[in-house]
């Protein structure tokens, strides 16, 4: 095999992965349907978007962080197996963005927006990931512009890392200056529950845990697919393909 | 009661009141508690399950598809990292 496209075996221990994460994540969704809930108003059994929409968060920030880690790895030593990777994680990452503003966009509509009308609200956080969202989108914009594999590997990988950079400020700092309905801003009521229902925090916690571990399942997937594809392309130009083996 | 003619009340609404409704017990009792939020927990199950049969199904396509491409590489090529 290319060294630059060389991958981990995925055998029995990544088999066992995706057992552990099959029954993981049911068993969060029995807690998270079923579990204690902290009934508040305004929230009431909306809390329990707890488990889901935030751990789309943490998808969206280990995705990137993975995506400029090997984007650096790309930089410093050339190889594709890097890039494909940085791909991989940015599409994780990006979709989960997505899919967490969509949810919080609803989420807010029926509960602190009930009765205003307003499904994009003025929360800082939910504008800023809009922000973030455009940027991380141009990378997938800037790798369809461009022909030269090589070239679009090596300047993906620098625009990564600066989209990389941008998200902290963006979906962090900025939004924690103010006035928002997340935790850590100032008077913000939103989550103070979670330091009474203890319950609630174990569960999160694992719904956390869990929708981590399916992320890295779809991201060993798409990498996988897209280094066999370029073993294929590879294959094509050494050699003819031999008669593909029907099992 | 127990003859009652099920079908004829799910086509017919009218005739559902022919039936006796009977009190809750198995999984109807379960199903029920909790403002009958166990209904949703089953169809988010079986969603669920839908989405892992798909996951798994694409692991076993990739390692198929890896396997060939190994026997495919020609010796001669360097192999490992």
């Amino acid at each position: 095999m290319d060294p630059d496209l060389a991958l981990p075996r995925y055998g029995l221990a990544y088999r066992l992965f995706g057992v552990v994460v099959a029954v993981w994540i049911s068993v969060v969704l029995v807690l998270a349907v079923l579990g204690p809930v902290s009934n508040l108003p305004i929230l009431e059994h909306t809390a329990r978007n707890l488990y889901f929409h935030v751990p789309m968060w943490f998808v969206l920030y280990a995705g990137a962080v993975a995506g400029a880690w090997h984007a650096g790895r790309y930089l410093a030593t050339g190889r594709t197996v890097h890039d494909v990777r940085s791909e991989a994680a940015w599409m994780i990452s990006t979709v989960a963005g997505a899919v967490a503003l969509i949810t919080g966009v609803i989420w807010a509509r029926f509960t602190w927006y009930q009765g205003t009308g307003l499904w994009w609200s003025p929360e800082p956080r939910q504008n800023m990931v809009a922000v973030q969202l455009l940027i991380s989108g141009a990378y997938f914009v800037l790798r369809g512009s461009l022909d030269r594999p090589r070239q679009r590997a090596r300047l993906s990988a620098v625009y990564a890392l600066f989209a990389t950079a941008s998200m902290p400020f963006l979906t962090y700092v900025l939004p924690r200056r103010m006035a928002s309905l997340h935790p850590g801003a100032e008077g913000n009521p939103a989550f103070s529950d979670m330091d009474i229902a203890a319950d609630m925090r174990w569960i999160f916690y694992a719904a956390a845990v869990g929708f981590l571990m399916l992320a890295w399942w779809l991201y060993t997937q798409r990498v996988r697919a897209r280094v066999a594809g370029l073993r294929v392309e590879a294959l094509g130009t050494a050699a003819p393909l031999p008669a593909p083996v029907v099992s | 009661m127990q003859a009652a003619d099920t079908t004829v009340a799910v086509l017919d609404p009218s005739a559902a009141q022919a039936v006796a409704v009977q009190p809750a017990r198995g999984v109807e009792r379960v199903m029920l508690a909790q403002d009958k939020l166990p209904v949703v927990l089953a169809v988010v199950l079986v969603i669920w399950a839908g989405i892992l049969i798909l996951l798994a199904r694409a692991d076993r396509r990739l390692a198929r598809i890896e396997r060939q491409l190994d026997a495919a590489t020609p010796p001669d090529a360097a192999r490992g990292a």
